[in-house]
């Protein structure tokens, strides 16, 4: 039994000159929770219909446990899916939904009736039964979506943004009892989101694409602290880009400036004396009002924001920098304070420009 | 400000009793006619300024059935009715497909194409259809005033399915194909139900239209074709006002069935793929 159990090989669509997945590689490893995140029109809600059949492929294979299932129909697959706006059939009721993929396989209704009670016991739902799913919250419906996709126990869940419907607190909630369910059947998960958090807290690994592209794969955390393109660093977190040039590069770290500033960071790939980079860090990596040496930033705060946990704050180096930088609550800075910012070299990253794909929109939290 | 709010006061306070008594007002100018035409179909010796009929009676309704010959003028007008909600329904399963699920160009100018027929004065469209029935041989045959009527019931069905299907979840399809459904189950276990009550909406509204109608009637019927609707416009000329009345009465019976029936049962807003926007 091979360690693979979902695999993209190479798999083009396109719709007319749009590229919604272009030559996409993926392998989702047995039983891992995997999230597919990016923007919208990233290709990521593509990629899994290409997985359910919804849509074929120009080009490439869709494997499902070892079987190519380019031209298997959808019916065919033996998958479980939740989808955003739960789709639950209206003219039935709780258990017949939930009873529903058993009874298209002509079980028996001796055997189907407690399988999908016993379903819809997993999801806490066992009261219900009877009623119409317009009868029941968002959160109970999104359940119920679940029980019906994993009821007859089927290799592979599909989840296409299944929080996204509902209100942010029950979205914190089912996130972990989503997680549980799928630890606790072992189930392989693939799922779609453009939720940052919840693909860090979900997700064994996460696939962050962009541009019908696989930009990084990885997990969390490695994710979060590793982002290896500009794209991966502003799409996950808050992130400060302030542009530099590399001065010269010794061993593992590398010298670079920042207008008339030296600072150093730890050296990546392909790092050429005099090339233009973006040095990454963290706002809240940042220290503020720092006593130490090396790597310090000057700067004047424009702009302070009491967040309650925290503080945000804008601080201008230069006409052309500013950075965003965020302390814990209780320490405070007045606007119009000149600040020391200390940058901790293992926490600077050095993004090549140009070395990878960006993001069109380029508003959100950069700060160039 | 102030000095008004004061005056008006007092008319906000009995609020309800004023509404209640404004929708009564208006319930019984509306139903007026209709009580009148009852008790005139019941009434015997009602003549002059009484304000109720001296004697009750049901002879008049006899005398309708006997003389109006009614069970054949119902057996017309089910037939007729039949014809124009199956010939409807089917145009309206088909165009309303293609309305709701399908995209296409020139939508709108399309749609209010198919509802022109109920743009122009009916009289005028009447007189057309008339012209080209006679050349066709479809005067006063079943075919001919049903597919008259259909002229008027067909936008009422494309106009009621097509909003069903557009109602009809693509994703709760694809979740029906994922969980096992081929073409075929996904028919009979998801679709159709869901758009059941869509398309018995439209029979009923389709029904109900060619039921109701006249003036195409009139300038299609002949001997053998005669409906309701017509056979009591044409017991007017016969001059025994409370005939006329019974008849009407009776012509009455079947839209009164089809209000009680969508008021107990099917609630056509309630039904999930119901329609929208009618």
């Amino acid at each position: 039994m091979s360690d693979t159990m979902i695999e993209f090989r190479n798999v083009t669509k396109r719709y007319g000159a749009l590229l919604a997945n272009d030559h996409l590689n993926l392998q989702v490893r047995r039983g891992e929770l995997m999230t597919l995140l990016g923007p919208s029109g990233c290709g990521k809600t593509t990629a899994l219909r290409c997985l359910t059949g919804y849509v074929h492929p120009d080009e490439g294979q869709i494997i499902i446990d070892e079987k190519d299932v380019t031209n298997t129909p959808t019916h065919q697959r033996q998958l479980g899916m939740v989808f955003q706006n739960f789709a639950l059939f209206p003219h039935m009721t709780i258990l017949e939904n939930v009873r529903f993929p058993l009874m298209i396989r002509s079980k028996p209704k001796a055997e189907s009736v407690p399988q999908a009670r016993e379903a819809l016991q997993l999801v806490r739902l066992e009261g219900y039964s009877d009623h119409y799913p317009r009868q029941l919250s968002g959160g109970q419906q999104q359940r119920v979506g679940l029980a019906r996709a994993l009821v007859y126990r089927p290799n592979v869940l599909l989840l296409d943004e299944p929080l996204s419907n509902l209100d942010a607190k029950l979205r914190e909630e089912m996130r972990f009892e989503i997680r549980d369910l799928q630890k606790r059947l072992g189930i392989t998960a693939i799922y779609v989101t453009h939720d940052q958090e919840e693909a860090l807290v979900l997700s064994d690994r996460v696939a962050i694409m962009n541009k019908g592209r696989l930009e990084q794969l990885g997990a969390p955390d490695e994710i979060y602290e590793h982002p290896r393109s500009k794209f991966v660093a502003d799409f996950i977190g808050l992130s400060d880009f302030i542009p530099a040039r590399v001065a010269s590069i010794e061993d593992n770290t590398a010298h670079i400036t920042v207008g008339d500033v030296t600072m150093t960071a730890p050296a990546v790939e392909g790092l050429s004396r005099d090339q233009s980079v973006l040095l990454f860090v963290r706002p809240n990596d940042i220290e503020m009002a720092s006593t130490k040496p090396q790597n310090i930033l000057e700067g004047v705060i424009r702009q302070a924001t009491y967040l309650g946990d925290r503080m945000d704050y804008r601080v201008r180096i230069s006409d052309a920098i500013e950075a965003r930088v965020q302390t814990p609550g209780i320490q405070r800075h007045a606007q119009g304070e000149r600040v020391r910012l200390h940058l901790p070299m293992e926490r600077c990253r050095l993004i090549r420009e140009g070395g990878s794909s960006e993001r069109g929109d380029t508003n959100s939290t950069m700060h160039v | 400000m102030r000095f008004l709010k004061l005056y008006l006061q007092p008319l906000w306070n009995a609020r309800l009793l004023l509404i209640y008594s404004f929708l009564s007002g208006f319930a019984i100018l509306i139903l007026a006619p209709f009580l009148m035409i009852s008790l005139r179909s019941v009434g015997k010796g009602w003549f002059g300024k009484l304000w109720f009929p001296p004697e009750l009676t049901l002879q008049w309704f006899q005398t309708a059935i006997d003389i109006g010959n009614i069970p054949e003028v119902l057996k017309n007008t089910a037939i007729i009715a039949a014809i124009a909600v199956a010939i409807s329904t089917t145009i309206g399963i088909l165009s309303g497909w293609a309305f709701g699920r399908r995209h296409l160009p020139g939508k709108e100018v399309l749609m209010s194409l198919i509802l022109l027929p109920r743009m122009i004065p009916p009289i005028t469209y009447a007189l057309g259809v008339a012209k080209i029935f006679y050349g066709l041989d479809l005067v006063n045959t079943y075919l001919g005033v049903g597919l008259a009527h259909v002229s008027l019931c067909a936008p009422y069905a494309i106009l009621v399915l097509s909003s069903t299907f557009e109602s009809l979840d693509e994703r709760v399809l694809e979740a029906s194909s994922v969980c096992g459904a081929n073409a075929l189950k996904s028919f009979f276990y998801v679709i159709l139900p869901m758009i059941l009550p869509g398309i018995l909406a439209s029979m009923i509204f389709t029904f109900t239209t060619s039921y109701n109608e006249f003036t195409l009637t009139l300038m299609t019927y002949g001997p053998d074709t005669v409906t309701m609707a017509l056979r009591t416009y044409l017991a007017i000329g016969d001059g025994y006002v409370e005939i006329t009345s019974a008849m009407s009465v009776i012509l009455v019976v079947p839209s009164l069935v089809i209000l009680a029936m969508i008021q107990s049962g099917i609630q056509p807003e309630k039904l999930i793929g119901g329609f929208k926007g009618v």
